[in-house]
């Protein structure tokens, strides 16, 4: 039996209950999909009370195997007006796992001006403590005093101060392994969400007493020893952990994708002053708390994360991810590892996504507020942001509000949601991905840049799409890291057998798969019934009129096709 | 002449002197017989376009052979 506790944080009533189904078996993005479908009404605000947020554990949480500890956030985005997932790493799964727990389900709310609250989960039941001491503060701080309160092995989520104004581009912070919020559920503005229930803060405390009660240990040890081995032996993986995501900036590069002066190009002059191996030697160089390879989760056998230090070695930021380094890099024409990182820092202090934030300059730059390439402005605006200034709550609301209200129809993002760090021109398979998902631009599924033969030409590109929509989501599905999908990619049995021996249940790989597909049907139903419609699943229209110039591609992608691509 | 450089791995730059045009992935297997590194996953690009393995490689081509590694 899984279990999910529902909070009711008007009243402060609690409640758990239990399920034995296959979507609370798998956990993950299948289920915070299928609560939010089932019991948030389409057409709510997403600020208001009828609206949830569920948060998730995988089916796997809480055991030795490695990457499994990813934590589904799910409710109604206030970005995109549609449904939406977002999932971290860190602590909190497994902290989940240990008091018995699936799912929390944060519901209804009270009004705007009751106190914050912090909810408080541990072996002797829930309590709403008065947060009001974090409010207003950096997720930094806020966490540092989670920490002095709570323990630093508790698991910790909160928001900043940008969720605390609602703010659609702020995002959720989850603990680390070292106890710092620093582990983003980024996408979507559930951050706002959370806080429009005036929870600033939730703790999952580390005196959870539940074992897992595996059907056949022994066999659960082997199949995960295999699932290491996969990884460790798998070439994609093992670069993962040299180079992390950071290694995309090259292949954009190299493909004319990479977003460059908000997304008008896709080749940056003097990219390589951001890339990997520039990361990489700096890391080196500078020593100290750096470190160029780092588990956001435990156990991880890839570890792509990093420590990014100052130039006295102390941490900087930790983690930089590649659609940081392009959004916040060089879609605003910079080529400073240090300004990206100071960037990448105010923004998980501020408690906002990079990607939208990121989008948002790149388009206050092209309405002239700053020039490209303008270190100082650049970190300037994300200041702005942090201290809630007028232009910085413009910048925090996402690059379609900010593009309103600038004047600026280049506005690099799909149902509110910005483009993430692929130039859809240059690639029409990530373009067609982008179109069809229920979040928003997204590129955390449907990830068909590596496996496009053509990538300038749409044919065939509604099939490859949903082909690596399916591959992308079985991570999300059951609460793995997504890069996991590399080394199962083909065959999803060793994944199936930790399953069989740890729960007993038999999943076909078929039928896995159709819980994927099904997930996916529900969340397009979702959006339906909210009102989106085909006509929203678009770019701006600048990137039909007008050619990349480096691959002189102009978008050609239909309405239909991208339909097609949206059919489960 | 032609110039392949495995992005991002020790092999780096090699040059082979094969007889062109030639397909990409006989290139691909010259590669592999020179260094012994076998790519997993890779994408390979020429002048800022994908090369296939059935795309013909040309005198003085230079091809850059990425690991195919994804965002986060």
């Amino acid at each position: 039996m899984f279990s999910l506790l529902r909070i009711n944080t008007a009243t402060g009533e609690t409640r758990i209950e239990k399920y034995s189904s296959k979507d609370f078996l798998l956990g993950g993005r299948t289920l915070s999909s299928r609560l939010v479908s089932r019991e948030v009404e389409a057409t709510c605000d997403a600020l208001g009370k009828k609206n949830k947020l569920f948060f998730c554990n995988g089916a796997l949480a809480g055991t030795a195997t490695s990457s499994a500890n990813r934590l589904s956030i799910g409710g109604k985005s206030p970005l995109t007006g549609g449904i939406k997932e977002s999932n971290a790493g860190g602590i909190v799964g497994s902290r989940m796992a240990e008091q018995g727990l699936r799912c929390i389900a944060l519901e209804d709310a009270p009004t705007g001006d009751s106190a914050w609250k912090i909810v408080v989960v541990g072996k002797d039941g829930v309590q709403l403590l008065d947060g009001t001491f974090l409010a207003g503060k950096g997720v930094y701080e806020k966490s540092d005093l989670l920490t002095a309160q709570f323990g630093k092995d508790a698991g910790c989520i909160t928001v900043g101060p940008a969720a605390e104004k609602l703010l659609m581009a702020s995002g959720i912070a989850c603990s680390d392994p070292h106890g710092v919020c620093s582990r983003y559920a980024g996408r979507g503005g559930l951050g706002a969400v959370m806080a429009s229930k005036r929870v600033i803060a939730m703790v999952i405390l580390a005196d959870g007493k539940h074992k897992p009660a595996f059907t056949n240990k022994e066999q659960f040890k082997d199949e995960s020893r295999r699932v290491v081995k996969l990884l460790k032996e798998n070439p994609v993986s093992a670069l993962f952990t040299k180079y992390g995501t950071a290694a995309m900036v090259d292949i954009c590069q190299s493909l004319h994708v990479l977003p460059t002066r908000n997304f008008r190009h896709g080749v940056m002059e003097g990219a390589e002053k951001i890339n990997a191996q520039t990361m990489y030697d700096t890391i080196k160089a500078r020593g100290g708390e750096g470190k160029t390879q780092h588990a956001c989760m435990l156990p991880c056998a890839i570890q792509c994360s990093n420590v990014y230090p100052d130039e006295g070695g102390k941490l900087l930021c930790s983690p930089i991810e590649y659609e940081t380094m392009a959004l916040m890099g060089s879609n605003l024409c910079l080529k400073n590892l240090d300004t990206i990182a100071t960037m990448n820092r105010i923004a998980n202090d501020a408690g906002v996504d990079t990607l939208d934030c990121g989008a948002a300059i790149g388009v206050a730059m092209e309405a002239g507020l700053a020039d490209f390439g303008d270190d100082q402005a650049a970190i300037g605006m994300m200041e702005e942001i942090r201290n809630l200034t007028p232009l910085g709550r413009i910048l925090g609301s996402g690059c379609k509000v900010a593009a309103k209200v600038l004047g600026i129809r280049h506005a690099p993002h799909v149902l509110g949601q910005a483009i993430p760090a692929y130039e859809p021109r240059g690639t029409k398979g990530m373009a067609m991905t982008y179109l069809s998902s229920p979040m928003g631009a997204d590129h955390t599924f449907g990830f068909t840049l590596r496996d496009e033969a053509k990538p300038l030409t749409k044919e065939g590109k509604v099939g490859l799409s949903k082909k690596f929509q399916v591959i992308g989501s079985r991570m999300d599905a059951m609460g793995m890291c997504n890069f996991v999908r590399y080394a199962v990619r083909h065959d999803m049995t060793p994944l199936l057998n930790l399953i069989k021996s740890y729960y007993d249940v038999d999943i076909t790989a078929n039928e896995f798969d159709d819980f994927v597909k099904e997930t996916l049907r529900i969340e397009h139903h979702f959006n339906t019934n909210a009102g989106i419609t085909a006509l929203d699943y678009r770019f701006a229209e600048t990137f039909y009129d007008e050619a990349q110039p480096e691959t002189g591609e102009k978008m050609d992608i239909t309405d239909e096709e991208s339909a097609q691509a949206r059919q489960w | 002449m032609v110039r392949v450089t495995f992005k991002l791995t020790e092999v780096g730059r090699i040059e082979l002197d094969l007889p062109t045009p030639l397909l990409f992935k006989e290139v691909l297997r010259h590669c592999i017989a020179r260094t012994g590194y076998i790519p997993g996953g890779y994408i390979a690009v020429r002048k800022g376009k994908v090369v296939n393995l059935g795309d013909m490689v040309e005198k003085g081509d230079e091809i850059d052979i990425f690991p195919a590694l994804s965002g986060g």
